[in-house]
């Protein structure tokens, strides 16, 4: 494999050293994380790096803590620390669901979730469950704090909303009424997880007297984006979860779809995908709400 | 431009000046010449250059020098540092669990990390932690063979 080209390295001990080096650095200055999409996409010269802004010795950027009305990620937090989390588990099930596919061991013990949902891959693992568990998150840059909803992020393939400068510090989750539940479910080459998804979709519900009253799906690997599906949220809010509204929906999810075909699978076989892979998202989401599905 | 790193290399701590830009895997082979440790798709996917940090299985590939100070790394070479193969070692070395050979290092130590765990993986267990290491020689039936020969589930 190549070597790495020259870049400048920096380990400044703030954030707002950090967003100063970035700032200072241009266009071509990025943020290193976990590293395990950084490292990759310069040694194979996708994105041309100048300097490398390494924000791990930064206080305070780690940890999962229970806020009450919400659940704090820390952005440089591990995907095998959200993968072992009982509190995670407890109130954002999709979320551990999609953490312990991403990747294998090795490379999930170095993944963080900010360099994920910053990496903004189309295939992103965490970033549908990251949308339909609400999530925001909070961005340091060089106009101060502010926070946006993980949704809102995503512009293109590989491409955010955040400025060269910005930082994600943390994620916010706010935390779910009574009748919440949530799944995640990928398809990669290599079985569930170890692969980039073929196609990953992640369903949340809230279920209130036996209907659904609100009802978030999103998709992975079948467009530009990690994005939602709105009309198949559409189709199940309101209704009972039976096989048959549930199967509505994930119909409804595969029109929602806009796949490409590429090296890992057909845009037809994806768009079979999203229809079989939003239906067990669903009965898992379903499944974590405490309901189940009538046949 | 050089970087001092204090860090722990199978037990010893280890001050070095390493060039920033080098991954951890270059650093290990060319550098401190352990070359145990090998390198295979370079990008993550195949799990060949595996080395533990603080413990933990993770792709040293991927990783700048930079991040391994204050770390405790342990490579293929320290599992035998006595002269005397591990559990682990000798199990592989009784079944038979290999062909080539390359990316035996990988999953020796994956399997060492997961048994100091657990010391009684089943199969499924054995099979999720060493999930991220390919062997193109296909050896793996023989690789659960000798893990689960080591675990307790195995006996």
């Amino acid at each position: 494999m190549k070597r790495l080209r020259q870049f400048a390295y920096s380990e400044p001990a703030t954030l707002d050293e950090a967003v100063a080096a970035l700032a200072s650095g241009g266009e071509d200055a990025r943020v290193l994380a976990g590293g395990t999409d950084l490292i990759v996409d310069m040694k194979t010269e996708r994105l041309p790096t100048s300097a490398v802004v390494n924000i791990k010795k930064i206080p305070g950027l780690t940890g999962i803590d229970d806020l009450g009305e919400a659940t704090r990620i820390g952005a440089l937090t591990k995907v095998t620390a959200i993968e072992g989390s009982q509190l995670v588990q407890q109130r954002h099930p999709a979320l551990v669901d999609a953490a312990s596919v991403l990747a294998s061991p090795p490379v999930r013990a170095l993944a963080t979730i900010g360099g994920n949902v910053g990496r903004a891959s189309p295939a992103s693992d965490l970033g549908p469950a990251l949308i339909v568990s609400a999530a925001s998150a909070r961005i340091r840059g060089t106009m101060g704090e502010r926070e946006e909803l993980v949704e809102g992020l995503y512009v293109g393939p590989g491409q955010t909303s955040l400025t060269c400068s910005d930082i994600i510090t943390d994620f916010i989750i706010p935390s779910p009424p009574v009748g919440f539940g949530s799944g995640h479910v990928k398809l990669g080459k290599r079985g569930g997880g170890t692969d980039i998804a073929m196609a990953g979709t992640s369903a949340s519900v809230v279920i209130e007297d036996g209907v659904v009253r609100d009802c978030k799906i999103a998709l992975a690997s079948l467009g530009p984006i990690p994005f939602r599906a709105p009309t198949a949220e559409a189709a199940l809010s309101g209704q009972a979860p039976t096989e048959e509204t549930l199967g509505a929906a994930a119909e409804a999810a595969a029109e929602d779809a806009s796949p490409i075909g590429d090296v890992r699978a057909s845009a037809s076989y994806r768009a079979t995908l999203a229809r079989v892979l939003t239906l067990r998202a669903l009965r898992a989401a379903v499944a974590s709400s405490g309901g189940w599905v009538v046949a | 431009m050089t970087f001092r790193i204090d860090t722990t290399i199978n037990g010893d701590r280890t001050v070095i000046d390493v060039d920033p830009t080098l991954t951890l895997l270059e650093v290990l082979r060319e550098q401190l010449l352990l070359s145990g440790t090998k390198e295979g798709c370079g990008v993550g996917e195949c799990g060949t250059c595996v080395v533990l940090c603080d413990g933990e299985p993770i792709a040293s590939c991927l990783v700048l020098a930079g991040d391994a100070a204050g770390c405790s790394i342990e490579t293929i070479e320290g599992l035998a540092d006595s002269g005397e193969l591990s559990d682990v070692q000798r199990a592989f070395v009784r079944t038979g669990a290999l062909q080539c050979g390359f990316c035996t290092p990988a999953m020796v130590l994956t399997a060492t990390a997961l048994l100091r765990e657990d010391a009684a993986p089943d199969a499924e267990e054995v099979k999720k932690a060493l999930g991220g290491i390919l062997c193109r020689c296909g050896a793996y039936p023989k690789i659960l063979e000798a893990v689960l020969e080591v675990s307790g589930e195995g006996a």
